[in-house]
Formats: structure tokens, sequence, C-alpha cells
């Protein structure tokens, strides 16, 4: 028996109802034999010669619901609206000299609803840029549509992170898949938790029989945002089978021995960002600079009783 | 004025007190004088001037005090913040209104500064060290020479807290600097030196002046001598016929003091025999003071000595001896002592002055010339007396101490105007004015301190701990001055001038650095003053000036041009 290191309000580094891994099997093809031979998988450990890179840079954004919102149609019907604050920043953590700063953040601010009368919101020096949903725009899809323009926010703040600088050694983590960001040169996406199963029972043997530090060998995944994939264990575990794993994937378009050069770095780098259990309640898999991260922009989103009362006093006027 | 930060907005802006958020690349120390601007709507801006109390560093970003190693190693993400707390120190014009978080905080420099620390309000000001900033910071000459206050209270651990170093600045500063004019020509100063012969040099320059500190008097306007015009009195040696003043260390230029029986008894000074705080409780004061009167009474001079009753008396034990003889005498008692008083009463006092032969017998003499000037006057010293106390056992110093002040106050007294000031230091006063009980010097100090400021009498007292002085002396001081503090004694009442801050400070203040408190500044300011540009211990003392040499029976320089001060130039010959 082991006790989950993560706080149960996050969920678990792992869904499913099995302590034994990933629940739903994958139905993405998965192309084993990408490094080695998958009869002849082990665990890999940091290859000679390899080091962490000096600079490092880390994005992630946050987001918040400020406000449910109600339209009040001409016809008389009536759409919901979600005004929600979102952030996006980078970290970069230069290693040899012992900085971490925030490189770059930027806070935004959006309407989101399907309504076509709904106009942007201004309450003083807060503005709700408007983001029109197509469809219907239910109240419980609303918050998805939150996404797509935060990773444009994070694609656009880690470019610029690089170009104010970059000594082209430098490795940029995203905080969870790749997706539409995998143009960026020199990044990994950082998965922290296991949705699907993506190997086989003997392979994901191999998985759980990592070692902290170790990674797996690289595979291939087919899917629509597939690309090159590798599983690592990050330090500081309890030592229950899915704990401390964590899934790394870069671009499809680098070859096969790019990705294994990137799975390389990220072993040498990864796990010194690993964070300890009684700080962080998604410890280990939520890295320090990511959570440091976190709280600053959070901060930047500002004071959410605030907001509330602007909105409130700005439909108020529109009335 | 380059600004150095901004008002902070997550702690409460008051007018009297804010916080600064210092800009990264900047930084405040405490101490730093700095200034920030509040507009209006229609009215004029209120200019907001304080100084830096308290100031503080913490990383934003961090929760747990382990964090700082992930943010050394370059992990996590965070930003040192610096912080200061500003207390005001003036409000222009005065309207009190909280700075604004947000509004740019300047450091103050220039005239700036000077109106924040109220310097420009100040028509006569004396240096009296710089700043942290190494700027030079000012008395108000109003507060010291009796115009609107007078008298200076110094309080701080001995040894480290240069109390005495502190006061000769002050005077240095006084008669040199030119504030108070003509005023510090004629005025004189009496030092009592009471521990070593640290104060027997003043008029020899130091060997280990430098260059350094040379140019830290220049800052101050202040020329890097010794002072110039001193005169030493010593007691007599004990046992010595000739009465040769009992100095170790300086050789020349000293004179020895004492008292002549029949002074002793004219001018009653029996009473200062009797000055220990002690001695008040006792009955047997009444019989000091008939004693003392029957002396000034009876008491004729003769060859030296006095003759009262046809008994020649030439010494103080002759005349002690004669004292207690007549009172255990049933038939001369009362006419001594009076009629009411007991047996038991005469003889404690009998005791205690048969005791006091062994101290005071060097002081009190017969067998010197009365001719011989031999009395502690300033009026006819040099600009500085320094009474020599060190060797003197307590009682003794009680004596000299009690008679010196109540003569010269007699004499101010008499003269009825406040010029030229007397500048009196006197360290120990809490042995002298102790907070309990009353003693005939402590009677002298409060008549100072209470009618010192109109008669031109200005006491520079200092003690290691203000709260065992009477309180009338520490609270008629205009000017408090503390050098490092002893813990316990830095949370009394006594204090309460010093913000919490400085009060910590003040606990671990280096030699050389003081917190100096006048009425119109609100913040007491902390000030360094020059390393001594006279000798402080023999070690150190250069070459005596060729005043010196002259002893005080030469006092009168025939050669002297008339109306210059003699012995300053090494030009004997005036023509």
């Amino acid at each position: 028996m082991f006790v989950d290191a993560w706080d149960p309000a996050y969920g678990a580094s792992f869904s499913g109802g099995e302590a034994d891994g990933p629940a739903s099997p994958s139905s993405a093809q998965v192309d084993t034999d990408v490094e080695v031979p998958a009869a002849q998988w082990a665990p890999i450990d940091v290859p000679r010669g390899i080091r962490c890179p000096d600079v490092v840079l880390l994005v992630d954004g946050v987001r918040r619901n400020d406000a449910g919102l109600w339209t009040a149609e001409e016809d008389g019907t009536s759409y919901p609206g979600l005004a929600a604050s979102y952030a996006a920043g980078v970290v970069r953590c230069d290693l040899r000299n012992g900085v971490a700063e925030l490189a770059g953040a930027r806070v935004s601010r959006g309407l989101f609803t399907a309504s076509p009368s709904a106009g942007e919101l201004v309450a003083g020096s807060v503005r709700y840029e408007i983001h029109r949903v197509s469809g219907t725009g239910e109240a419980s899809k609303l918050p998805a549509a939150v996404q797509a323009p935060l990773t444009a926010l994070e694609i656009d703040v880690s470019a610029a992170a690089r170009d104010h600088g970059s000594d082209g050694a430098d490795l940029l983590v995203v905080d969870g898949p790749l997706r539409n960001r995998r143009q960026l040169p020199r990044t990994i996406g950082y998965v922290k938790t296991q949705q699907k199963q993506y190997l086989s029972a003997a392979l994901t043997q191999v998985v759980t029989s990592l070692r902290a530090g170790q990674r797996t060998p690289v595979f291939h995944l087919g899917t629509v945002w597939g690309g090159w994939s590798w599983y690592l264990r990050l330090p500081g575990t309890s030592g229950a089978p899915w704990a401390g794993i964590v899934r790394v994937e870069c671009s499809p378009d680098l070859t096969a021995d790019q990705a294994v050069e990137l799975a390389g770095l990220s072993v040498a780098t990864l796990p010194r960002f690993a964070s300890s259990s009684y700080k962080d309640p998604r410890a280990p898999q939520n890295l320090v600079p990511i959570a440091g991260l976190e709280r600053r922009l959070r901060g930047m989103l500002g004071d959410v009783r605030f907001l509330h009362r602007a909105l409130t006093m700005a439909t108020a006027r529109g009335r | 004025m380059d600004p150095v930060g901004r008002v902070l907005g997550t702690a409460d802006a008051t007018p009297l007190q804010f916080w600064t958020a210092v800009t990264p690349g900047s930084y405040l120390q405490l101490d730093d004088v700095v200034v920030t601007r509040r507009e209006l709507p229609d009215r004029e801006p209120v200019t907001i001037a304080g100084v830096v109390t308290q100031v503080r560093a913490r990383h934003e970003g961090a929760q747990f005090d382990s964090d700082v190693f992930a943010i050394a190693d370059g992990t996590l993400p965070a930003m040192v913040q610096e912080a200061a707390e500003i207390t005001t120190t003036r409000v222009d014009p005065e309207f009190y209104v909280p700075p604004s978080p947000g509004a740019v905080v300047h450091r103050a420099t220039g005239e700036a500064r000077d109106a924040a620390l109220h310097f420009d309000r100040m028509e006569r000001r004396i240096p009296m060290g710089t700043g942290r900033d190494g700027v030079p910071v000012f008395l108000n000459a109003d507060f010291l020479d009796g115009t609107r206050g007078a008298h200076v209270s110094i309080s701080g651990i001995s040894g480290v807290a240069t109390k005495t170093s502190f006061a000769t600045f002050l005077l240095y500063s006084v008669f040199r600097s030119g504030t108070l004019g003509g005023d510090a020509v004629n005025a004189k100063a009496l030092i009592f030196n009471v521990k070593g012969e640290d104060l027997l040099f003043l008029d020899h320059p130091n060997t280990k002046l430098d260059e350094a500190t040379t140019a830290a008097y220049a800052r101050l306007g202040l020329p890097a001598t010794p002072f110039p015009d001193i005169r030493v009195y010593a007691p007599p040696r004990v046992g010595d016929s000739s009465g040769a003043p009992d100095v170790s260390s300086r050789l020349t230029g000293v004179d020895s003091f004492y008292w002549t029986i029949e002074e002793f008894c004219g001018q009653r000074l029996l009473p200062y025999v009797f000055a220990d705080a002690d001695d008040e409780r006792q009955q047997y004061t009444m019989v000091v003071h008939s004693v003392a009167a029957h002396l000034a009474r009876h008491a004729v001079p003769a060859e030296g000595g006095v003759s009262i009753d046809g008994v020649r008396l030439g010494s103080y034990g002759e005349l002690v001896d004669h004292v207690v003889d007549q009172l255990t005498d049933d038939e001369t008692r009362s006419t001594w002592a009076g009629s009411a008083i007991n047996m038991g009463t005469v003889n404690a006092f009998a005791r205690r002055l048969i005791g006091s032969k062994k101290d005071l017998a060097r002081l009190i003499r017969g067998d010197l010339a009365a001719r011989r000037p031999h009395a502690i006057s300033t009026a006819e010293s040099a600009q500085v007396t320094v009474v020599d106390l060190h060797n003197l056992p307590d009682r003794a110093q009680r004596f000299v101490v009690g008679v010196t002040l109540k003569t010269e106050f007699e004499r101010k007294e008499k003269s009825g105007t406040a010029k030229p000031l007397l500048f009196v230091v006197l360290d120990e006063l809490n042995k002298y004015a102790p907070r309990e009980g009353t003693s005939p010097i402590k009677e002298v100090l409060l008549d100072i301190a209470e009618r010192g400021r109109s008669l031109g009498v200005i006491l520079i007292g200092a003690q290691q701990t203000a709260s065992e002085v009477e309180r009338r002396i520490v609270t008629n001081s205009a000017i408090r001055v503390v050098g490092r503090l002893d813990p316990a004694e830095a949370s009394r009442p006594e204090y309460g001038f010093l913000p919490p801050a400085m009060r910590q400070r003040a606990l671990l203040a280096r030699p050389g650095t003081m917190f100096v408190n006048q009425p119109d500044i609100p913040v007491p300011l902390c000030v360094e003053f020059p390393f001594p540009a006279w000798a402080t211990r023999f070690s150190e003392a250069g070459p005596p000036p060729s005043g010196s040499m002259r002893s005080i029976v030469q006092g009168a320089d025939p050669f002297a041009v008339v109306g210059s001060r003699g012995g300053s130039s090494d030009d004997e010959i005036p023509f």
C-alpha cells in the first residue's frame, strides 16, 4: 500500500480506479521500436557526457473564472457568458548563475459568450475582450473555450522570452502536452497526469520499474497531436508504481535521433526541478519553477473580489 | 534628487510613518533622508520628508524558509524586494495627509535634506558630527546656550559609549565653529576629570591624527587642532608639604588647588564634607549646620591657619580634633551644636568627621601660603578649566565638585548676566545627583538645571544610566544624547524619545556613534563625530604647547599682547 503524494483535491497523478496505472488504454498507434526494439526495453540512465543546459525556460499559464454572466437579447432569449482572467509566463532558470527570474508574463481577460449582441466590458483600467464562441454556447462548454487564447498567449510569451537572449542551447519546458506549440525549437512538453495507457502491459512494467532519474526508451505516438514521447521518474517519491512518473513529449517534426537526444537532456534536467511533497500538493510532478510561476501569475490576475465588483458595476452601467 | 523607490500600498501609509519599496538597483540605509510629494486638489502639493528608521529585504514569491535554497539554486523564480520604513520629520505645508501609495520617493540632498532635518530653520547651528550619509549634522545653538533651552544629558555604557569624548567634541565645536560669535570667545568651560588622566591633554596635539580625520573636521568647518587655551588643576600630593600637584603623566602646566582652613571656615564648606546622599538622612545634619555656623563666626585667621577660642589650628586634622573635643565636652557642646542634641547624634557626627581627615587633609590646608593662587575660578582661568579628580577618594571628589560648583554658581548669580556662558562637564552625574535622597551637591546641580539656563551655566552631564539621575535634571536637559546602552537600561522610560528601532541600535552603537535628540527635530539623529584632534592619553600626546610651560604663578605673561589670549601663539616676542 502506498499513499499518493498528491492532494486528493487535484485528483491523482494518473486517472483511473486502479492503482496500477492509467486506466483507459489508448487507441493510438504506438511505435515502440524507435530507440530500441520493444523486446529489449529497459530503463535508461542519464547518458554519459550529457549535462543539464545552463538555461532552462519553463512556460505555464493560469486561468481563473471571474464571473458568470447572462445576456439579455432583444428577442428575449439569453446566452450564458464567462468572464475569465488568464495569464501566461516564462521562468528563465539560469542554473549556472543561480538566478531564476520571470522572463516574461502577460495577463489577459476575456468575455466568452455565444451572444451576438455582447461587446467588450470595460471597468476602469480593467478590460474584458470579447471572445465569441460558436454554437449554442452552453455554460458548461465555456471554460474550455478559454484554453485556446491561453495557449496562444503561452506561445507568445515563450517566443518573446527566447527573443531576449537565447544562447542556442537552452531548453524550453512547456507545462502540459505540446499540441500546437510544437513549432517552438528545443521544446519539450511535460505531462503531469497520465490519462491514457499507451504501452502494452509488458512495456508498462518497464515504466513502473524505473528508478528516480531514469527514463524509458523513446516511442512514437500516431495520434493527431502525437509525436515522440517517453516516460521518466522524478526523485522524491513514495515508491508507488506510478508515483513520480511523468510523460515527456517533443515535436514529431524532429528526427528520431533528435528526439532521443532531447530525451537524454530531459532526464538530465527535469529531476532537479522536482518539488517536495510537504511544499507542493502535487509533488513531485509539479516542478518548483512552475509552482513559483503559477503563484506569481495568480498574483498578477488581480483580486477576484475587486474584479467581480468591477464587472458588476460595468454591467449595471450598460443596462 | 534621485528617485529611490515608491510608497508601498501593502502596508498602511500614514502622515507620520510609511513604508517605501526600494527600486531594484537602489538602496536605502537607516538614517537616510528621503522626501516625497502628495498632490492635492485645489491647493499646493504637500512635501513629506522623513528619515529611514527601518529597512528590510525579503524574497517575494517564496513560501517556505527552505525556498531560499531553490531560489539560490536558480530553480524557483523569486525577487528580492527591499522596503524602508520612513518616519516623517517634516510636512510642508503643515497639512497632515498620508503620502499616496505609488508616489515616487527621492533621496534628499542639499537644501531638501536641510529642510527635512529642520536645519534650514536653525539660525545658529553647531556642527556635531556627520550623519550616516557623511554630510554634517547640526545642533540648534538656541537649545544649548539658553536662548530657548539649555543643558545636555549624555547616557551610555562606560568605555564604549564615548560620552566624555562627545562632550569635549561638542565643547570644541561650540568654541571653534564661530556659531556663537563673540560669546564663544568669552565662554568658559569647567571639566571635571574623573577617570584616568584622559582629559589632561586637551591642549596637546594628537599624534595619531591622520588626514582622514583632518578632512572630517574640515567637512564640519572646524580646524583639527587641540584646545588652544586650557588650564589644568590637580589636588596636592599626599604628604607633600610644598603642595605640588599630584599628576603622573602631565608634568608641565598643572597647578594644584586647595582651600585654606580660613576659607573652609569662612565660606561654610563643612556641609560639603557630608555630601553623601546617605549623610543627609542622618540626624546629624543639624549638627553639621550649627558647627559650620560656629566656625564661620568664631574662626580668626592666624598665620595660615585659624584660631578658635584662642587655639591655633594649623591643619585640617587639628581642626577636626578641636571640633570633636569641643563637642564631646559637656560644657562646650551646647555652644557648638545647640542644646537639643543628644550624645548619640554628636558621636555619629564626630565619627564621620574624624573619618574625613584622611581624605580631605590634602585639600584643606593651613601650611601653604594663602596668597598663593590655589582656588579654582573659571573667571580668572583659561577658556577651559580641567579639574583632575581621578586620584581623589570618593568623599574628596564630592567635596571638590560640590564646593567648586557652588562657588561658580554663586559667582554667576552675583554677576546677574548670562554672558559669558559657563559650560560644566560632569561625568557620573548619577553619583552627584542620584534619583533618591538629597545632598548639598544635588541641590547645586538642581539649581543649575533649573535656573542655570538664565544665568548662563550650561550643564553637560554624563552618566551610565539616566534612570538613576534625578528626574528634574534629565527633564531640564534640552538635548539628550545616547551612546551604546545596556539592554536593560535601554528599555526604561527615560529613553522614550528613541524609536524602537533606534533603541535596538543603541545596543550596538560603535564608539563614536551617538544618537542626539533635540527639541525641534522629532526624530533623534544618528551622529558620528570625528576622532579627537587632541590627545586623550599620554601615549598619543604630541609636544606640549609653549603656554603650558608656565605655571599658574606666572599666569600673567608680561610679554602678552593686551587683548590676545596668552600662550596660544608660539611667537613669544610681540615686536
